[in-house]
């Protein structure tokens, strides 16, 4: 009888691990997997354009610590980081010369530009298991006065983009001028305010390991 | 013998074991009188056969693969509680109907439901003898010892099952039964880890309710099937990102999409002729469809241009294979190709590109992508569009000459040998009507 009571017990444990990596493992699991396989994609694009458009990797941490500050569910945070990788794979259809051009562009070249939302949301429907990302990379450029009602993480999106965009050439104080300039005009209010209030944690924290470190040495 | 004929005389042989087995189980069945249970069974157990799952084998297969299903558990534990004439009959009977309703449901053609059901009921009678052999006691109460008798019949099932499968796979689909089964026995410890829990449970509420106990199996079972799922899931994930990465670089220079190809499909050939292992061989498939990546990094302009490179333009070509690398380099499933894409230029001699590597150092599979390339690149493309732009392509002759000629200074000896063995079978089959 005393064996049949441990052999129950460890039927109903390796029963809630099984559950457990059903439902919790390996579905994170698989997601980080997804998100290796399209690091290639983003790198691919940072290459091709030399790293103006496509990054992914200081965005992707950003973005997330503004989704989570948002209390964004974890399967709309998952599709974001996902839009991220994906968002300038459309980059690829627009000439060399266009993407790597010195000076200002034409109005035809930046109409060309413009246009590779469009077609990278068009290149993720084809992927079959990715087709639900393709409305938030087709949205990944969206102005909150004409899309008021598109989903906040493509409004994060949008002015994470930018965001770094002008961080990468000025510094960071333009870059957060910027969004505030743009506050329910072309960006999102509350995805402003999240962002700003990040980056504000991010140099506290900075400052505060400095000082720790400071410490430390004297 | 043909195809066909190898298919049928392989059919009629696991028809003949199978209709025995039915005979021998069924006779002491009839007379248990378990009607009630075994509908209640079979009902749970065409649940589990219906959410199939699909297992992707090859990137190049798009809608092919092994579909399996998750009704093992239920059977092996039918075998326990009722002995196992009842798991032979239980495992013959589901295979049937969802087969039937699956081909209808997705157009297939209806023998496949009798090919799976010769398969399976072999291997539910090996689990069911073995677990006679072990002089197991059916309707025992639920003990300690249940468990490794479940995971003893699970292998069993699961070892038959894979063998026979993987034979028919290769009469049908032309694969070798080693690669499939080197395939499916990784996995093989996880899906027993997964499968005996739930086979426990079902033993111990068939035991203690009969068919009623099983609509508390319900839950845990759609977990499993969940488990099994995801793992399809990342495989397939796996192949996808290949395949779109090679539908990128076709898209983006359509010069190279045959190419790429062709020269997948010989580099493979050449690697299971040079004795790597079936794994190697996928993957030396994989990086000889994604060798050029790194040219959808570089100008097109140049890539497509039909006069001479100048000297700069050609040293910016040069940098594909590092290029290539580099794209992949922050996707760690993918590192074991890494090298072979950066080096695919390298030559015996230490006069390629980008690091100048000789002989030995160069990984094998570089210098068989490196000889496929080549051949394939002086052969130039079926299609008018798909010549290269700047070079007259050469007859087949002219360029296993041509290979013969470097070989031992920019291309492998050994895999020259070979690969001119390959192509020259590759003629033998063409004139004999077969295509590659």
């Amino acid at each position: 009888m005393e064996g049949t009571w441990w052999a129950g017990l460890t039927a109903i444990g390796s029963l809630l691990a099984l559950a457990y990596y059903a439902f919790v493992v390996a579905p994170a699991r698989l997601h980080r997997w997804r998100c290796e396989g399209l690091r290639a994609f983003a790198r691919l694009i940072e290459l091709r354009t030399q790293g103006r458009y496509g990054k992914s990797e200081p965005l992707t941490q950003i973005a997330h610590a503004v989704a989570l500050r948002l209390r964004l569910p974890l399967h709309e945070r998952r599709r974001m980081e996902l839009a991220i990788y994906l968002r300038d794979i459309g980059m690829v259809a627009i000439p060399y010369a266009t993407l790597n051009k010195q000076g200002a562009l034409t109005c035809a070249e930046r109409v060309l530009l413009d246009r590779h939302a469009e077609i990278s949301a068009s290149i993720t429907e084809q992927i079959p298991g990715l087709w639900q990302v393709a409305p938030l990379v087709r949205m990944h450029h969206v102005v909150y006065s004409e899309h008021p009602d598109a989903p906040l993480s493509a409004h994060i999106l949008s002015a994470l983009d930018d965001w770094l965009r002008i961080a990468q050439h000025a510094d960071a104080d333009a870059a957060a001028a910027v969004l505030k300039q743009g506050i329910g005009t072309r960006y999102h209010p509350l995805v402003v305010q999240a962002i700003l209030d990040e980056l504000r944690q991010r140099a506290l924290d900075r400052r505060n390991r400095l000082a720790r470190s400071a410490a430390l040495w004297l | 013998m043909t195809k066909r004929k190898r298919f049928w005389v392989w059919f009629c042989c696991l028809t003949g074991v199978s209709t025995i087995l039915l005979f021998w189980a069924g006779v002491p069945l009839l007379q248990q009188h378990l009607w009630s249970v075994f509908g209640g069974v079979v009902a749970l157990a065409l649940l589990a056969e219906l959410l199939l799952i699909r297992s992707p084998l090859r990137p190049e297969y798009t809608d092919r693969g092994l579909w399996f299903s998750v009704s093992t558990p239920i059977v092996v534990a039918t075998i326990l509680t009722y002995g196992w004439q009842f798991g032979v009959w239980l495992d013959a009977t589901i295979s049937l109907l969802a087969g039937l309703f699956t081909a209808q449901l997705k157009n297939t053609h209806p023998r496949w439901a009798l090919v799976n059901t010769v398969q399976s009921v072999p291997s539910a009678g090996a689990a069911g003898l073995t677990v006679v052999a072990l002089q197991w006691e059916p309707a025992s109460p639920a003990g300690l010892f249940t468990l490794p008798a479940i995971v003893l019949a699970l292998l069993v099932y699961m070892v038959v099952n894979t063998l026979l499968v993987s034979v028919t796979m290769s009469i049908v689909e032309g694969v070798r039964v080693p690669w499939v089964l080197g395939q499916t026995a990784l996995s093989l410890p996880r899906d027993i880890a997964l499968m005996a829990p739930i086979s426990y449970l079902i033993t111990a509420a068939l035991a203690a309710y009969g068919a009623v106990g099983l609509v508390g199996v319900l839950a845990p079972y759609l977990a499993l099937r969940q488990a099994f799922v995801i793992g399809a899931r990342q495989q397939e994930l796996y192949h996808q990102t290949i395949r779109s990465l090679g539908f990128l670089v076709q898209r983006t220079h359509p010069y190279t999409g045959g190419h790429l190809q062709r020269v997948s499909r010989w580099a493979r050939r050449v690697a299971e002729r040079l004795g790597l292992p079936p794994d190697r061989c996928e993957l030396v498939y994989e990086a000889a469809l994604l060798h050029d990546l790194g040219k959808t990094v570089i100008d097109e302009r140049i890539l497509n241009k039909p006069s001479l490179l100048s000297r700069e333009e050609w040293q910016e070509v040069k940098k594909h294979p590092q290029l290539g690398a580099e794209i992949l380099s922050n996707t760690p499933f993918l590192s074991t190709i890494l090298p072979w894409i950066a080096m695919h230029h390298e030559r015996p001699d230490g006069t390629g590109y980008p690091f100048g590597l000789k002989g030995e150092q160069i990984p094998l599979e570089a210098r068989i992508i490196a000889v496929v390339d080549a051949f394939d690149a002086m052969i130039g493309g079926e299609a008018p569009n798909q010549k290269r732009t700047h070079r007259r392509s050469m007859t087949l002759e002219e360029a296993l000459a041509e290979l013969e000629r470097c070989a031992g200074t920019q291309f492998d000896e050994q895999v020259v040998h070979i690969f001119k063995q390959v192509v020259q079978e590759w003629q033998h089959q063409r004139v004999a009507g077969a295509s590659v």
